[in-house]
């Protein structure tokens, strides 16, 4: 029980229900922990190898361990239904990462008022999406980490595939059943990044890429205090700082690693006065920042959109730490429980998987790859769309893989531990 | 004249209102003070009946909120901005109320105009414009450059280099509260100092006393209760400010004791502790309040009695 | 007057005496009172005004000028005002949150105001405090506890346009009070008391006597209340449901914390112009209704008569 937790509505029965379920297996303890969702312990639940479990009792989905199948928690919807026009179709997602030339093209298409409801990271985006500020939504963007949580929580619902036939025309083999949602039953891919260092070389006079550590240039950044910057989540911040230190176990739940980890972020308020946010793709053109953690599709949004008149494009650099030590993600996409318009909202996750679309919104505004097969990131370069310095920005297939390095799914205490651990980091100190 | 009944159930909707929107919520606050978590999503579950309050969170906050803790430095930071705010807002405030209360003749109306418009500017507005003011390329930005101001400000350790003023400096923040918040100091001001009696000041004149005495003995002290309402409409208001600290400097370093509740409700892990300090700074501010009823109920009697 | 007697009539007073008596004068002309108002006036409209040249500028950036342009109200197809429906819906919102504001604020705070001041029993003490206390609560404790009694209580309204309408007339009400209270205060009861002496029942009285004379404080707290509700900014965030809830100060908000463009600053200087042309319309009502009355003060007075 959490020592946080003294005095609880903790009853008898639930108690037996939880010891006995423990020992009859995974579906019931689904279900046991679906019905105890008031419970007030954060205990991990073990499965019979005594291997942790995530929420909902499912394994822990990792690249090179264990896939993850989910179950429906409903049926979805049937095929061959017209899809609903008129009103409102609410996208719920990052801001700026979405072209809005896209939204409005789908909203002429379907004839549908188009708008974006949008979140400031992830997490928040389903604490609000749990707790009705967000809304009704109708698609959210999601992150593999984060799926297992929703699915529990039936935030979102199951696709039928029917509607979705790019998926298996247009993606990445790899992605269209990817290992985090094996039979692609709740979510679509969207885009591919690797998480890494921008910076402006016209300020910053380290040669970061030379260095034995590069990661160590936030700690070493006094001469840019007030122009750094992190990105605004608790699992970026938390696993650079992890390995920054060497461990490259970025889902680990171990208390000390994480607390040091922390103690580590938190030195930064007091060298360099450290912001956080995730606006590098703007600040780093323009100049208000000059050295951001920061995504691989920021160097290419900047580039493509965000970079002033007469500003050269040398100036931007963008470092990611060879495969095996850089955290690599796909986002992607889901339909939220919310919908009024199931339909439509297929036909979303469909239109964004359109090689066309994909390429317009990724080449016209957001700089994420999108993991198109049609789209060869080698020839980026060669073609001319992107300058020479775009390339430590540009993944390849290859940088994905059981070898590959992504922040996935926690057990529920594990999650409650990362988010605490950022939590007191932006508290400032 | 009027039926006994007819006073009160007049005033009765609104009281209703009150109560159910203003009251009420305020209990289910302390409800999720005192109540649990969902560990799943991290959505809190509020414990309505006192008997089934759980202490933890509670006092995990006020461990936090005390020297040492983790919102400490937060505490301590609002204070500061708090007081230092209010002393720059009668600075700068006092003297243009007193001026337009008392000096200004022909163009008192105008400045009334002018004073006022600020009120009818949003808030947001009028941060957003020094925003783009105080951007490294904006106009205020060079024009502090320009007059060696940002130079003096980098040698004072008020900020780290002279274009850098939006980078988390607790001055930016200080001088974007005063600037939000001192019309809503000065218009109580002008009132209070309008309503002074002239007859007050020519009889101490007559008796006398020099303009600066005069000002001391009889202006400031008849202008105390001005003084005092002002201050508490923007510093009771300005100690849960959390959106100017975000607007102009999103550093954690300048962050109040209102972006550590607005983190939690915002998408943060445990809105418990969200809740908890809600409570403990409306237990804060009640105080303050109180005081500030106990002195103008005193000052009421004082000048009933004189 | 010859050089002698100039010379003769030289005081001997001491430097700083001179100069005190230079600067504070009860009659005369002190010089840096005037110096230190004219300066904070222009420190205080001056950004504004700039913010209000930049929505008109003729590129991306919001610090450096390019020229004169509107596509920032209506020229660009994608990002201004008039055809981003983003914008446009955030403008509508606001509106709609203001008028149902006023319409319901206004006469339940005149209510509240009249029954307040009037009402001499038990309850009235603490009725008066608890419609103070709107007054002085920060927004984000009001946020906060609106947001959670919508979200665990009345559940019935979760955080919607409605859930927002509900809280701007929670703190419009306290505004309203306040404003109409100090109206009553200074027409007093002898109108009244003459009509009943003149043989008016106290229906009469209130319809014909007392409400006429309250116009003006109901026009001023009407046009205060649609300030102060196209302004706000917490609790309309906390009650919000997303993008269908998005008012003007949210966008606003969000776009300094994300990539702004010029449309903030084109969507703030529409939100300034509806806000002043409400207020010269309620100063203008109030004109017109207190024709032939010396009031002090006049609608400044009534909004600075805050009987705190």
């Amino acid at each position: 029980m959490h020592p946080m937790e003294r005095r609880n509505g903790f009853n008898r029965r639930q108690f037996l229900l939880r010891s006995g379920g423990a020992a009859v297996g995974l579906t019931s303890l689904e279900s046991i922990l679906a019905a105890c969702s008031n419970s007030t312990t954060t205990a991990t639940s073990t499965g019979s190898n005594g291997e942790k479990l995530g929420p909902g009792g499912y394994p822990l989905a990792r690249p090179g361990g264990p896939s993850v199948t989910f179950r429906r928690w409903e049926d979805p919807i049937e095929s061959n239904l017209q899809p609903e026009t008129g009103g409102d179709f609410t996208i719920y997602n990052y801001p700026n990462y979405l072209d809005t030339a896209v939204m409005k093209e789908f909203g002429k298409k379907y004839n549908v008022n188009v708008q974006l409801t949008p979140f400031q990271d992830i997490n928040s985006g389903i604490a609000q999406l749990a707790n009705g500020a967000a809304g009704t939504p109708d698609v959210m963007e999601m992150t593999p980490d984060n799926v297992a949580r929703v699915v529990t929580a039936k935030l979102i619902k199951p696709i039928n595939l029917d509607y979705v036939p790019n998926l298996k025309k247009n993606v990445w083999p790899s992605l269209v059943s990817p290992f985090y949602d094996v039979g692609s039953r709740y979510t679509v891919p969207y885009t591919t990044y690797a998480t890494g260092i921008l910076w402006r070389n016209d300020h910053v006079t380290q040669d970061i890429p030379s260095m034995k550590q590069p990661l160590d240039i936030f700690w070493e950044a006094e001469a840019y205090t007030g122009k750094t910057a992190l990105l605004s989540e608790p699992r970026e911040t938390i696993a650079m700082a992890l390995l920054r230190r060497g461990i490259t176990d970025i889902n680990t739940e171990d208390p000390k690693l994480i607390n040091r980890a922390v103690n580590d972020l938190d030195q930064l308020n007091h060298i360099c006065n450290i912001k956080v946010g995730d606006t590098q793709f703007q600040t780093i053109p323009e100049g208000t920042t000059y050295l951001n953690q920061a995504w691989s599709g920021d160097w290419l949004a900047g580039y493509i959109f965000y970079l002033p008149k007469g500003t050269p494009s040398t100036v931007m650099s963008y470092w990611k730490a060879p495969k095996g030590h850089v955290p690599v993600q796909n986002d992607c996409w889901s339909i939220c429980s919310t919908t009024k318009k199931p339909v439509l909202a297929h036909l979303w996750l469909n239109f964004i998987l359109d090689n066309g679309i994909a390429k317009q919104n990724f080449l016209d505004f957001n700089g994420y790859q999108p993991p198109l097969e049609e789209l060869d990131p080698t020839t980026l370069i060669s073609d001319g769309t992107f300058p020479e310095n775009a390339q430590p920005a540009i993944l390849t297939k290859d940088d994905f893989g059981p070898a590959s390095l992504q922040e996935m799914t926690l057990t529920t205490a594990g999650q409650a531990l990362w988010q605490n651990g950022y939590s007191k980091f932006t508290a400032g100190g | 004249m009027y039926p006994r009944w007819l006073w009160p159930g007049v005033a009765l909707p609104g009281v209703v209102w009150l109560i159910l929107l203003f009251l009420i919520p305020f209990y289910a606050v302390i409800g999720v003070a005192f109540g649990t978590v969902n560990p799943l999503l991290q959505t809190p579950v509020p414990a309505w009946n006192p008997l089934d309050w759980n202490l933890g969170w509670m006092s995990q906050t006020l461990n936090n909120l005390a020297p040492g803790g983790i919102y400490w430095g937060a505490v301590t930071r609002t204070v500061e901005y708090v007081i230092i705010s209010l002393a720059l807002c009668l600075l700068i405030g006092y003297p243009v109320a007193y001026y337009i209360a008392r000096h200004a003749g022909r163009t008192k109306n105008l400045l009334l105009i002018l004073l006022i418009i600020p009120f009818w500017i949003s808030y947001l507005m009028r941060m957003l414009a020094w925003v783009n003011l105080l951007d490294p390329s904006g106009y205020a930005t060079r024009f502090m450059s320009f007059i060696g101001f940002s130079n003096l400000a980098v040698h004072l350790g008020l900020i780290t280099s002279d274009t850098n003023w939006l980078g988390g400096a607790s001055v930016t923040v200080i001088l974007a509260l005063v600037y939000g918040y001192i019309p809503y100091l000065i218009l109580p001001l002008y009132a209070a100092l309008d309503r002074i009696d002239k007859s007050h000041l020519e009889a101490s004149r007559d008796l006398g006393a020099s303009p600066w005495k005069t000002f001391l003995h009889v202006t400031l002290p008849l202008s105390k209760t001005g003084i005092l309402g002002g201050c508490v409409l923007i510093a009771l208001p300005m100690f849960g400010d959390y959106y100017t600290p975000n607007m102009v400097s999103s550093a954690p370093s300048t962050s109040m004791i209102g972006n550590q509740i607005d983190l939690y409700f915002h998408g943060g892990p445990q809105p418990t502790i969200g809740a908890a300090i809600t409570v403990v700074l409306s237990a804060f501010l009640v105080i303050l309040m109180g005081y500030y009823m106990w002195a103008i109920h005193r000052a009421t009697k004082e000048a009933a009695a004189s | 007057m010859t050089t002698a007697t100039a010379a003769a009539a030289k005081p001997e007073f001491t430097l700083w005496q001179r100069l005190s008596g230079w600067v504070m004068n009860p009659w005369g002309r002190p010089r840096f009172l005037p110096l230190i108002t004219w300066l904070y006036m222009a420190w205080s409209i001056i950004p504004v005004l700039i913010a209000i040249q930049f929505s008109f500028n003729d590129s991306r950036s919001r610090t450096v000028w390019a020229g004169f342009s509107t596509r920032w109200y209506w020229g660009d197809p994608n990002d201004s005002v008039w055809h981003n429906t983003q914008l446009r819906d955030a403008l509508y919102q606001s509106l709609k949150l203001a008028a149902a504001d006023v319409v319901v604020a206004v006469p339940l705070g005149v209510l509240l105001a009249l029954g307040l001041a009037r009402w001499r029993g038990h309850g009235s003490g603490p009725s008066n405090f608890l419609m103070l206390f709107p007054l002085v609560t920060p927004e984000i404790v009001m946020g906060v506890s609106l947001f959670l009694v919508f979200t665990h209580i009345f559940t019935f309204i979760h955080p919607s346009t409605t859930a927002q309408i509900l809280g701007h007339i929670t703190f419009s009400v306290s505004f309203v009070v306040v404003i109409v209270r100090g109206r009553l205060f200074s027409i007093g009861r002898q109108y009244e008391e003459a009509a009943a002496d003149l043989g008016a029942t106290p229906a009469q009285a209130l319809r014909l006597v007392l409400f006429p004379l309250l116009v003006p404080a109901i026009v001023a707290s009407a046009a205060i209340t649609f300030a102060i509700s196209i302004d706000d900014f917490v609790i309309s965030q906390y009650l919000s449901c997303g993008a269908s809830c998005t008012t003007v100060p949210i966008f606003i908000y969000s776009s300094t914390r994300a990539a702004p463009l010029p449309n903030t600053n084109a969507i703030a200087s529409i939100m300034v112009v509806f806000t002043l042309v409400a207020v010269g319309l309620g100063y203008l009502f109030y004109r017109i209704f207190t024709r032939g009355e010396s009031r002090e003060g006049g609608m400044t007075g009534e909004m600075a008569g805050f009987e705190l």
